[in-house]
């Protein structure tokens, strides 16, 4: 069980292109998953990344990333959560909106298309988080959009990586994430077993 | 000499296509539409069927073949406005003359066609006009648009019919491909405004807005395309820099009407 952004980073690094559930134990791991995802394990592979903001707005994780001084060239983001809660104060240009986390085609088209401006560098899709998707959806709906996505991710040979809250989960997402996803990783703080 | 039957278990003929150059209605059409059909693209305002056009258009020009827009409502300058923000739009391909833009009321002009109403015999000179123009251009693509305002000047059920028929077999012993494009309304229970166009054509497409939640998707469904296997069902679509992009309308949304 990774604990830090580095060990996160070298057990994804291990791993062919795949889908993922990423179960996050603890607020506390949040931001360090993100780092060893779109710091350490997308320069390593030297992969575009693909957030896709339904958490908190991409302004929020822009400034936390400027502030750990990640390189933000080949990180955009798909933000369905700022137009809703109207906080789009600056658009940073590689910040492209979806209007509400229930347009879930929307969201899929927005990762196409990011992954056809990317050219021949390979990509990281990483959806914060399942459990904010679910406040918005149904999980029939929601669970459509993931096995869709996914299976479009593995056509196209990019990692998938999903964010599940440990402590906002429930029976049914668990399930359907250990259904659509090939593996599960959990990231625990330091000191935790 | 007595006529060949084709053998039960002969393969499939297969027909040559014309690759839109848009991957998602590529994919649906199994590979693009049968090369001389005439397809009607219809739809309610905002749902994209100009623009899907252009990009047909604009991608057979890259592929080397000669393609026309005719407009009927909007002048091209206007239009050739809406193909510039395409990542791969190239400004050669009109100055080469492989995509070409005429304005519909040029033709009628050139052609002394000044009545509101035009005749059984105006439909002949005008799809004999388009012909020409096709034969001298060397024409593989062409986009009409829309032929519901050129409908609307022929009034009555039977010119409309003579001019679906004429026109489509125009272009269609020319081996050119082409799109009608119609407008109807967002209650409309038809695919065209006159109910001739769409029991003409060889093809189908059908583009809506779909209201689900509060939310509006822009929609694409083809309905009938002769000459191939093709996927009934909805798709979501986008306009980008990139070009149209179609993804699955997801099915566990709550039931819309199109609009």
């Amino acid at each position: 069980m990774p604990k830090s952004p580095t060990e996160l980073a070298e057990e994804l690094i291990q791993l062919p292109p795949s889908a993922i559930s990423l179960k996050l134990r603890g607020d506390e791991t949040y931001f360090d998953a993100i780092r060893g995802i779109v710091d350490i394990f997308a320069s390593k592979k030297d992969l575009n990344v693909i957030y896709i903001s339904a958490a908190i707005p991409s302004q929020s994780t822009i400034d936390v990333l400027n502030i750990l001084e990640v390189d933000m060239s080949r990180i955009f983001f798909v933000d369905c959560i700022s137009p809703i809660v109207a906080s789009i104060i600056k658009r940073h240009p590689n910040v492209h909106m979806v209007e509400s986390p229930t347009m879930l085609e929307n969201i899929m088209l927005k990762v196409e298309y990011l992954m056809k401006k990317s050219g021949d560098r390979s990509n990281v899709v990483l959806l914060d988080s399942i459990n904010m998707l679910a406040i918005h959806n149904s999980p029939k709906i929601l669970s459509e959009f993931v096995h869709i996505l996914n299976n479009n991710m593995r056509a196209k040979n990019a990692y998938i990586l999903i964010f599940s809250m440990d402590a906002f989960s429930s029976d049914e997402i668990g399930n359907m994430m250990t259904f659509v996803c090939d593996l599960e990783i959990s990231m625990a703080k330091e000191g935790e077993n | 000499m007595a006529t060949e039957k084709p053998r039960k278990d002969a393969p499939p003929i297969y027909r040559e296509r014309c690759a839109t150059g848009i991957e998602g209605l590529d994919n649906i059409l199994n590979g693009g539409i049968p090369r001389g059909n005439t397809i009607l693209f219809t739809g309610s305002c905002g749902t994209g069927k100009t623009t899907l056009s252009l990009e047909f258009l604009v991608h057979g020009a890259i592929a080397g073949e000669n393609s026309l827009f005719v407009s009927v409502t909007e002048a091209s300058d206007k239009l050739m406005k809406n193909v510039i923000p395409y990542d791969f739009f190239d400004e050669t391909l009109i100055k080469k003359g492989t995509l070409v833009f005429v304005d519909m009321p040029v033709i009628y002009e050139r052609l002394g066609l000044t009545e509101m109403e035009l005749s059984l015999e105006d439909v002949g000179t005008i799809v004999k006009a388009v012909g020409d123009l096709v034969d001298e251009l060397s024409i593989k693509r062409l986009v009409l648009d829309s032929v519901t305002s050129v409908c609307y000047r022929l009034k009555t059920e039977e010119k409309i019919r003579e001019f679906i028929l004429q026109i489509g077999k125009c272009l269609s012993d020319r081996g050119c491909t082409s799109m009608l494009i119609s407008e109807i309304s967002p209650s409309a229970e038809r695919y065209s405004l006159y109910g001739v166009e769409e029991a003409i054509a060889d093809g189908i497409v059908l583009m809506g807005n779909l209201e689900r939640r509060g939310d509006l998707l822009r929609t694409l469904q083809v309905v009938k395309m002769r000459g191939t296997n093709h996927s009934r069902a909805k798709y979501v679509l986008d306009l980008t820099p990139a070009g149209i992009l179609l993804v699955p309308l997801l099915k566990g949304g709550s039931g819309g009407g199109t609009t």
